[in-house]
């Protein structure tokens, strides 16, 4: 019995094993199917990434581009995915911002008192100290909205490159002047889901895929005679 | 990730049956091929938040002229003392940072042994899977080539991101992250002096963008009393950098990728960064030097 055990053991754990591999098929998938640049000088830079995406989906990649560096971010994904991605890449920033915040509460509703002259009832309702406006308590309640300035600090993104307005290319290299936080914002296109929520709905195991975001850095080359001693 | 177990499961499922009925008999299945569907419950948008590695950083203050100083290492002797799991992950981080800060600059035996260190403290932390035989064999073999060993660090530590990313630590992940990052803000911080290094020190002051992100990130990941406490620490670094106003307004940013002459694209222009003044420098030393220390610090 024990040996039966041990077989079927065996038998679900080598029958498993290629699902298995597929969960971890991610790894790696920047390394092994991005093209890396012809330049030697790129050197893979730790904020690059892999993983699973199904079609309709956008994800965002947040990363650092230091001053003084070159970067070359390239793309690639699995042939069920497609061939062509959306690729966008955004600045975000944050800024302090000053924001009118509305607070609604239900308060109790008066009315003016005019049958009253400073203490005393008015009716059967007790007259505060009036001074013939908004004194006597109706039993209603009214919303009752009040605004308040603060200043508050938000993300903010602003688009800098659309792929779509570049021949959908899968790559780009960029000098960088200034030390910026950028995002890079990868689509697959289908699903009908716009690259929204969708959450509940019903996904074909063939409409999903890896997508590698592959990063590379060197420092900016020194152009012109600089350090040459001319 | 949801999805991904989602569809492991699934495939665990169904993959059993797919095989014993393509090897059912000897008479061909006529039935129509089916493709597999699954429910994915969760499929919302995923938003990852990535911290430039340690060698980048010294890969940049050995280009722009800091010394090596063998000193600013946590010494290897004080692994043994790491018992705590939160300590242990930690200290990962620094002596990681250490690895990439002595292979940055060639100090060949040092990199031998923060490279034994790591992998020794990879096994209580449960990561020693992510250094392979080959990898370990590879760094063996290339202690006195100093671009292969570079490389080898660089993938030590690569490949403990990916395993605990796969593997769905995100919260020891960002933990042995924010150790790492801090580590090399040390390193800088206490070998750049003020009035000389500009380009370390405008450096330093970038890292207030980087903080943004790893304390997205510890925010993501925010289920442990181990993250909250370290996220309190970067909180209050944060602060401190907070001071610098390069990215606090909203003036005049408008920075964009321009075509230079030569076909290159520049992403530039808009506000340039803020340089810090020498008491922001130390502000910020003093409080990374503090966390630092509670890093490091051994029970006597």
């Amino acid at each position: 019995m024990k040996k039966y055990i041990q077989k079927i053991l065996l038998v679900s754990i080598i029958i498993s094993l290629p699902a298995v591999s597929f969960g971890q098929y991610c790894n790696y998938f920047h390394s092994k199917y991005c093209e890396p640049s012809e330049n030697k000088m790129f050197k893979l830079n730790g904020q690059s990434k892999s993983a699973l995406f199904s079609k309709g989906q956008t994800s965002e990649l947040n990363v650092i581009v230091y001053k003084g560096q070159d970067y070359r971010v390239s793309l690639c994904l699995d042939e069920n995915l497609g061939t062509q991605l959306t690729f966008k890449v955004y600045e975000t920033k944050k800024v302090k911002v000053e924001k009118v915040i509305e607070t609604k509460t239900m308060e109790d509703e008066y009315k003016k008192c005019s049958g009253c002259n400073g203490t005393g009832m008015d009716g059967n309702e007790t007259c505060y100290e009036c001074n013939g406006d908004m004194q006597v308590l109706t039993g209603n309640q009214v919303e009752v909205v009040s605004k308040e300035t603060r200043v508050v600090t938000e993300n903010q993104k602003q688009l800098l490159y659309d792929n779509s307005q570049d021949g959908f290319s899968n790559e780009i290299e960029f000098s960088v002047e200034t030390t910026r936080r950028l995002i890079l914002e990868v689509s697959i296109p289908g699903g009908g889901g716009g690259g929204g929520s969708s959450k509940g709905k019903m996904m074909k195991s063939s409409d999903m895929g890896c997508v590698g975001i592959l990063v590379e850095h060197m420092t900016t080359p020194i152009s012109g005679f600089k350090g040459t001693g001319f | 990730m949801k999805k991904q177990i989602k569809l492991v499961a699934v495939l665990l499922m169904v993959t059993p049956l797919t095989f014993l009925t393509s090897c059912g008999g000897d008479e061909p299945i006529q039935e129509p091929v089916e493709e597999v569907v699954e429910e994915v419950v969760e499929e919302v948008n995923e938003t990852y938040y990535q911290i430039p590695s340690p060698d980048e950083m010294f890969g940049f203050i050995k280009e722009s002229g800091l010394k090596y100083n063998g000193e600013l290492l946590n010494p290897i002797q004080n692994v043994s003392n790491y018992t705590d799991p939160k300590m242990q992950a930690l200290n990962f981080g620094i002596y990681s940072a250490d690895l990439a800060y002595t292979a940055a600059f060639e100090e060949f035996n040092e990199t031998a042994k923060y490279f034994g260190t790591i992998q020794k403290l990879a096994e209580p932390i449960g990561i020693s899977s992510a250094f392979d035989k080959s990898l370990i064999e590879r760094a063996q073999k290339n202690l006195t080539n100093a671009d292969s060993l570079v490389a080898i660090t660089n993938t030590s530590y690569f490949a403990v991101v990916d395993y605990l990313d796969q593997n769905e630590q995100g919260d020891k992940l960002g933990i042995i992250a924010a150790a790492g990052w801090l580590e090399t803000v040390y390193v800088i911080a206490n070998s750049t002096k003020y009035a000389k290094d500009k380009a370390a020190v405008d450096r330093l002051a970038d890292q207030k963008l980087t903080l943004d992100n790893l304390l997205a990130y510890l925010e993501k990941h925010n289920t442990t009393d181990d993250v909250k406490e370290v996220l309190s620490w970067f909180k209050e670094l944060e602060a401190v950098f907070a001071s610098i106003g390069n990215t606090d307004s909203n003036e005049g940013s408008a920075i964009s990728f321009k075509k230079k002459e030569n076909g290159k694209m520049v992403l530039g222009g808009g506000k340039p960064s803020k340089s810090i003044t020498e008491a922001e420098f130390k502000a910020i030393k003093n409080k990374v030097n503090e966390i630092r220390n509670k890093i490091v610090k051994t029970e006597v």
